[in-house]
């Protein structure tokens, strides 16, 4: 009898985390997005789909749809361009390469905050080094951060910065997983180095690069900390993303419901996104072109 | 293998200097008074840190991020062994059902429970406690899937043995499963850890009492709030930054093969 | 013998008695407030004052940042049950408060409370919502001009420009910015939320009806007014961006010389004196189409959720505070205008009024400032009105249609809280 209890109590812990804050939040998110409610009030009347209407007629809900997807679609190629190219070079196991692996990957382990301050000095228009540099060659200071039109760009390379090892570090161990006779066999009939690269090394790690694909693009969708430390959504909104404007209904204005109803939508893209995922990466998990 | 390339590899080291100059930079700087460096000088002083330790509070943040983050990954690392000691090894009723609900929560994004999970704890007034911190974050399906693929991994002969000589299922566990699956539950752990230390967004709403912040809340507030009066005092929020970068750089220095290779076997899951 | 027996016994028991009463009502009271700087000091002198004359009453005071902050952090701690017993409420945004039971209705405490017929009627008012009492009056302002005296002596300004309307004020700040612009030096601060409010009032318009309580957001002189206050910044360049993605920097450079004009709360006359010294000019608000002042400033309440003992405490705190030796610390220190009728004969303001000049511009205004309505929307509206803010002033978006669509959703909200 022990015996056949045995795998559900040791199951039994972790399932109940689950459910507590993980499952039964997902329902409770929902049923709050019918209701309206501060916080305060003792009662939380039913408004039906009251809270998704009055979200999709505002132009801030548009507005932070609108520069969330311009992050993802601008900053996630720009990363995969980057980590092929670079993990194409450290692919081989020299102290050179380990060493700036190492370098590269340092950041997307370490505190995201950490970063987000650092980076608002560097582009700080008094005293930082990006406008240091500029003055370097006779350049005028630039307000990096109050300008809405730069502002994201900020962010764009803060995140690329922080990210771009570990996109690195995936391509690696993809093109170690490919078989080096296949590079040897290209060295001997003298390719050149970018023809390889582009004939030989993107097709094989196209696996690893949808991969890549879904996941910074779900990451992106979610990208909260950064934008919260350096610029909390402004300058006019231009960087306010999806989270960020979920955290400031929920937890600035208090209005519970339609912070739950947007919290629901994002849910659902991203479930789309995730399921999109499994179907492809289950297709193509083969070496194909 | 090519023999090591001295050149390249100081070009490499070059390289990596650079990518990383804004951190060692700011680093750098959180050694400087604040006179010296707004006048483009050089003056090496301590009293950042002691401002930022002392004034600030960052002495009680750092110990407030080391017992969360530390007792996030004991929970977390053991209820996930757990599970996935049960999910490896028995066949039982509702186990795979258990399972893909483990697997399902890694596409589940973390912002949806955010509104509930401040209520939940408000309910029972767990808000501003350290229980408040680490409950929520206890639950990690990627290292119970990680850990039970790596279970499934470890011959069966081996539990068989220890239970033909009498030995519990616990036992097993603990004594056979545990010793084998090290490497696996280090990495585990090690990544556990270094989430919770990073994670902002749950500290940020849970917590209200300063007594109470974790590193990263401490941080961004003290960066937002600028303290004193006029231009921010870069040096000392240079040295509270540093105060929350260093052990996870100085973790990541003892044990990055470990790191790199449980992320990436999660990469090629 | 017996009776001196009985009588000793009698006294000892009472003194025995007595001091069990006041060690067992030593109370202390949680205080949120959003003083830092110069007024934090001022206000550290008062709690001082009040608890040598109190001393089982202990006051701990937390400054938790501006009156958003306070707004905010007051929501999140009601769910988590870590709200405080008191706290420094803004005067347009406890209502929400109010409406939702969250403070204490202190009428009877005022009615009872000798300090009830010396406040000022202007003062008196800002405490109350529906007809009851919710707040005390503590600090009470009215928006003003200040400008920097030897920034205008640079720019060639031989004797002061008028500073009546928008256009003289646009005027003076585009010589300051054309003559020292290239010194980092600019005309204006783009003006705050609450001078905002204010320039709005002096166009003939408001953000809400005073009377009515109609959202007047998209009244055609608000919107004149916003295109105005917009065009310092993204079209004559008169004001810095900085001042627009963070409020405060604005007063900041101000108090370092890196600006002319600036509009801020009469509150803010100590720790710019202090910066400025003699340089400092106050002037009354403009009058563009009228002469219209909004009187800001909070009050504290107090939290229903505390117990009796620490209510009656945090009252007795809060008198003590309105009252005209504490006032008159107040005033003489930031510039905060009276709130009590017996401050002004107090040495310390009589003293600030002498030799402080420009400090009571504010009061003088007093003839036309009006109180401002506080309906529950209010807290949304102005919490809201700062992102909308940044897009207008940085030429995002038109004028007009922020203001339209912000004004719907201001009527919804109404609609909405009122449920």
């Amino acid at each position: 009898m022990l015996r056949k209890l045995t795998p559900y109590l040791l199951a039994l812990p972790l399932m109940a985390f689950i459910a507590v804050f993980t499952y039964i939040p997902i329902l409770t998110s929902l049923d709050l997005s019918f209701r309206e409610w501060d916080f305060m009030s003792p009662d939380r009347p039913f408004v039906g789909l009251d809270n998704y209407t009055q979200l999709l007629n505002t132009h801030e809900f548009w507005n932070a749809l609108r520069v969330t997807a311009l992050f993802a679609v601008i900053s996630v190629p720009i990363r995969l361009l980057l980590a092929i190219g670079i993990a194409s070079f450290l692919v081989r196991e020299t102290a050179a390469s380990r060493l700036l692996r190492g370098a590269l990957f340092l950041p997307s382990v370490t505190s995201t905050v950490s970063i987000a301050v650092v980076f608002s000095w560097v582009f700080a228009t008094d005293y930082g080094m990006a406008n240091a540099l500029l003055s370097l060659f006779g350049l005028p200071k630039i307000t990096w951060l109050q300008s809405p039109t730069l502002a994201l760009w900020v962010i764009i390379i803060v995140n690329t910065w922080k990210q771009l090892g570990y996109d690195i570090i995936i391509y690696i161990a993809g093109l170690q997983a490919v078989p080096t006779e296949l590079y040897d066999a290209a060295a001997v009939d003298g390719g050149r180095r970018f023809h390889v690269f582009r004939r030989i090394t993107v097709p094989l790690v196209m696996p690893t690069t949808y991969f890549l694909l879904v996941v910074s693009v779900i990451e992106a969708f979610q990208i909260f900390t950064i934008v919260d430390v350096m610029t909390q959504g402004g300058p006019a909104g231009s960087t306010n993303m999806l989270v960020n404007m979920l955290y400031r209904i929920g937890f600035t204005l208090f209005d519970i419901g339609q912070g739950s109803a947007l919290a629901v939508m994002l849910f659902v893209l991203l479930i789309v996104l995730a399921v999109i995922k499994s179907r492809v990466l289950g297709r193509k998990v083969h070496y194909e072109a | 293998m090519k023999p090591d390339n001295r050149l390249l590899t100081i070009l490499a080291l070059l390289a990596g200097l650079l990518f990383l100059s804004p951190v060692l930079y700011s680093i750098w700087m959180s050694f400087q008074t604040a006179t010296a460096y707004y006048t483009g000088g050089f003056e090496f002083t301590l009293d950042n840190y002691g401002r930022a330790i002392g004034q600030y509070n960052f002495a009680r943040y750092l110990f407030n991020s080391l017992l969360v983050s530390g007792l996030v990954t004991l929970i977390g690392i053991t209820v996930a062994t757990m599970a996935a000691f049960a999910f490896a090894r028995f066949d039982f009723p509702g186990g795979n059902l258990m399972f893909g609900a483990v697997v399902a929560t890694l596409m589940i994004p973390s912002h949806i429970s955010l509104i509930p999970n401040y209520l939940t704890l408000a309910g029972v007034g767990l808000l501003d406690t350290y229980a408040g911190l680490i409950l929520p974050a206890i639950s990690n399906g990627f290292a119970a899937f990680f850990l039970r693929q790596y279970i499934r991994g470890i011959p069966r002969a081996l539990d068989e043995a220890a239970y033909m000589d009498g030995a519990t299922p616990l036992k097993v566990l603990w004594r056979v499963i545990v010793p084998l699956a090290r490497p696996a539950i280090l990495s585990m752990g090690l990544y556990i850890f270094i989430t919770e230390w990073n994670s902002y967004i749950w500290p940020l709403v849970a917590v209200g009492d300063q007594d109470l912040y974790t590193l990263q809340v401490g941080l961004a507030r003290l960066y937002r709030i600028n303290p004193g009066e006029g231009p921010i005092d870069w040096p000392l929020v240079m040295a509270a930054s540093t105060i929350t970068l260093l052990p996870v750089i100085a973790g990541f220095v003892l044990v990055e093969r470990h790191l790199v290779r449980g992320i990436t076997m999660g990469a090629v899951k | 013998m017996t009776s001196k027996l009985q009588s000793t016994l009698a006294i000892s028991a009472f003194a025995l008695l007595a001091s069990a009463t006041s060690a067992s009502a030593q109370v202390t009271v949680e205080f949120w407030h959003s003083f830092g700087g110069s007024s934090g000091e001022a206000l550290a002198q008062i709690i001082e004052n009040f608890e040598a004359a109190n001393p089982d009453i202990t006051i701990e005071a937390e400054h938790v940042g501006n009156y958003e902050d306070i707004v905010t952090q007051l929501q999140a701690a009601i769910p988590a049950g870590r709200e405080p017993d008191a706290v420094i409420m803004e005067v347009t945004r406890y209502g929400l408060f109010a409406e939702r039971g969250i403070l204490t209705d202190l009428t009877a405490y005022l009615e009872a409370d000798p300090l009830r017929d010396e406040l000022y009627d202007f003062a008196r008012e800002i405490g109350v919502y529906n007809g009851k009492n919710y707040i005390i009056p503590f600090n009470s302002s009215t928006p003003v001009v200040y400008y920097n005296k030897d920034i205008f002596d640079r720019a060639g300004f031989a004797e002061e420009p008028s500073l009546e309307t928008f256009d003289d004020i646009l005027a003076a700040a585009q010589q300051i910015t054309d003559e020292l612009g290239d010194e980092g030096v600019f005309g204006i601060a783009a003006p705050g939320q609450f001078a905002r409010w204010g320039l709005v009032m002096s166009n003939d318009s408001n953000l809400i009806d005073p009377q009515s309580g109609e959202v007047l957001l998209d009244a055609p002189n608000t919107i004149e007014a916003y295109e105005w206050m917009a065009s310092l910044v993204h079209e004559h360049e008169v004001a810095s961006v900085d001042n627009v993605t963070d409020e405060d920097t604005g007063g900041d450079a101000f108090l370092a010389g890196r600006v002319g004009i600036n509009f801020a709360s009469t509150g803010n006359y100590g720790s710019a004196r202090e910066a400025l010294g003699e340089n400092l000019v106050v002037r009354p608000m403009p009058c563009n189409k009228v002469c219209s002042v909004p009187i800001g400033g909070a009050g504290i309440g107090i939290l229903e959720s505390a117990d009796q003992d620490v209510k009656d405490a945090a009252y007795q705190f809060m008198s003590f505070a309105a009252n005209p030796e504490s006032n008159a610390i107040w005033f003489s220190a930031t510039g905060y205008m009276p709130i009590n009728r017996s401050t002004a004969e107090q040495p310390l303001a009589a003293d600030a009024l002498e030799s402080k000049p420009g400090i009571d511009v504010a009061i003088n205004q007093l003839d036309f400032a009006q109180g401002r309505p506080r309906p529950p929307v209010v807290t949304w509206m102005r919490s809201s009105e700062y992102d909308l803010w940044q897009a207008m002033a940085l030429g995002q978006r038109t004028v007009e249609d922020t203001l339209t669509e912000f004004a719907a959703r201001t009527r919804d909200e109404a609609d909405r809280l009122a449920r």
